[in-house]
């Protein structure tokens, strides 16, 4: 990578000499591939494919084996969604850190907010739930998690007194 | 003299040769002057060059070329949206050429194998079903005991006549013993 212009107009020979070397072997590398290379490619392109939504698990009938699949598997690509948003937000978190990096606390709180609630939201969903992929196993979690609030309050708040129940 | 001889020798012919009771002796030497050369087997080596000849010449070097030409010269696709109205078809959604060309020969395709497990589920579904009914109608009737038209197995005597008929024909034409 190249530095930018100096502001001052002055040149580091040192600098200068090492891009030489540099452009010795990238210059003739470029040149292969922009004139020979690029130029006898056909333009193709690829699509980024879109999936319709199927109802989900709590729209199915308990006897309706195919409407569960076809839940399953829009779980599984729901789940590869997540943790890609995921993954994004806390790329930027990292870089955020590592950019700031003293005064990171400061700089990146809000980032650091965002990451959390993200990654809070998806352990709230898909995780604790076993090795296996199990639509239905996620669904329970979700009423059994219902269940706890509307009993004891937020998650987070502790549990209330069994007889006080 | 003596080539005349070594050629005789080496045909095998027969030769006469002098011994010191100064008479003359009739000696057949009808092998040649070679010898086995006794040495480890090279059997295994031999089978090693073989194949190593074989994955590079007919393997590593073809897949190679192609896979530079492909990379050179074809490249890789770049992302673009979906124009309105237009399906892209199974093939479009990967970017390098090869993969491309796997998924349009070769593989099937997401769609494919979605339906047909979901065709398949559905028919494994239905025996499914089937069983419980007639597991729920054996328990009934064990339960009531006032029928029996589950248990009755409708008989034919197609087999039976055909053999009786094959049986009368052998013996006809073969007799017995």
């Amino acid at each position: 990578m190249e530095d930018p212009p100096s502001a001052n107009g002055k040149t580091n020979s040192y600098a200068e000499f090492m891009q030489a070397v540099y452009r010795t072997v990238d210059r003739p590398v470029t040149w292969f591939r922009e004139k020979v290379v690029v130029s006898n490619r056909p333009d193709h392109v690829y699509y980024h494919q879109k999936f319709r939504r199927v109802p989900t698990i709590d729209e199915c009938y308990t006897d309706d084996l195919v409407c569960r699949f076809e839940a399953q598997q829009q779980f599984n690509r729901d789940k590869l969604v997540d943790s890609e948003i995921v993954q994004l937000v806390r790329q930027r978190y990292k870089e955020c850190l590592i950019s700031e990096q003293p005064d990171h606390t400061r700089k990146c709180a809000k980032l650091m907010a965002d990451f959390q609630q993200v990654s809070e939201n998806f352990c709230m969903k898909y995780s604790d739930l076993g090795p296996l992929n199990n639509v239905k196993d996620a669904y329970m979690k979700q009423k059994h998690r219902m269940l706890w609030e509307r009993r004891h309050g937020k998650v987070g708040t502790g549990m209330k007194d069994q007889d006080a129940l | 003299m003596t080539k005349d001889r070594l050629a005789d020798l080496q045909a095998g012919i027969l030769a006469l040769r002098s011994n010191p009771n100064n008479a003359l002796q009739v000696v057949r030497q009808m092998s040649e002057h070679r010898t086995m050369h006794i040495k480890p087997s090279r059997w295994s080596w031999n089978r090693f060059k073989d194949f190593m000849h074989f994955y590079i010449m007919l393997g590593a070097i073809p897949a190679a070329l192609v896979i530079t030409y492909v990379n050179l010269f074809i490249g890789p696709a770049r992302l673009a949206e979906i124009p309105e109205g237009y399906v892209p078809e199974a093939h479009e959604y990967f970017p390098h050429p090869i993969t491309r060309w796997m998924a349009k020969h070769i593989n099937k395709s997401y769609q494919q194998e979605y339906e047909l497990m979901c065709h398949h589920i559905y028919e494994v579904e239905y025996e499914q079903k089937l069983r419980k009914a007639e597991h729920r109608i054996k328990q009934k009737m064990a339960e009531k005991q006032d029928t029996q038209a589950y248990y009755y197995q409708p008989v034919t005597s197609r087999n039976e006549r055909s053999i009786r008929v094959n049986t009368e024909t052998d013996i006809e034409m073969s007799g017995t013993n």
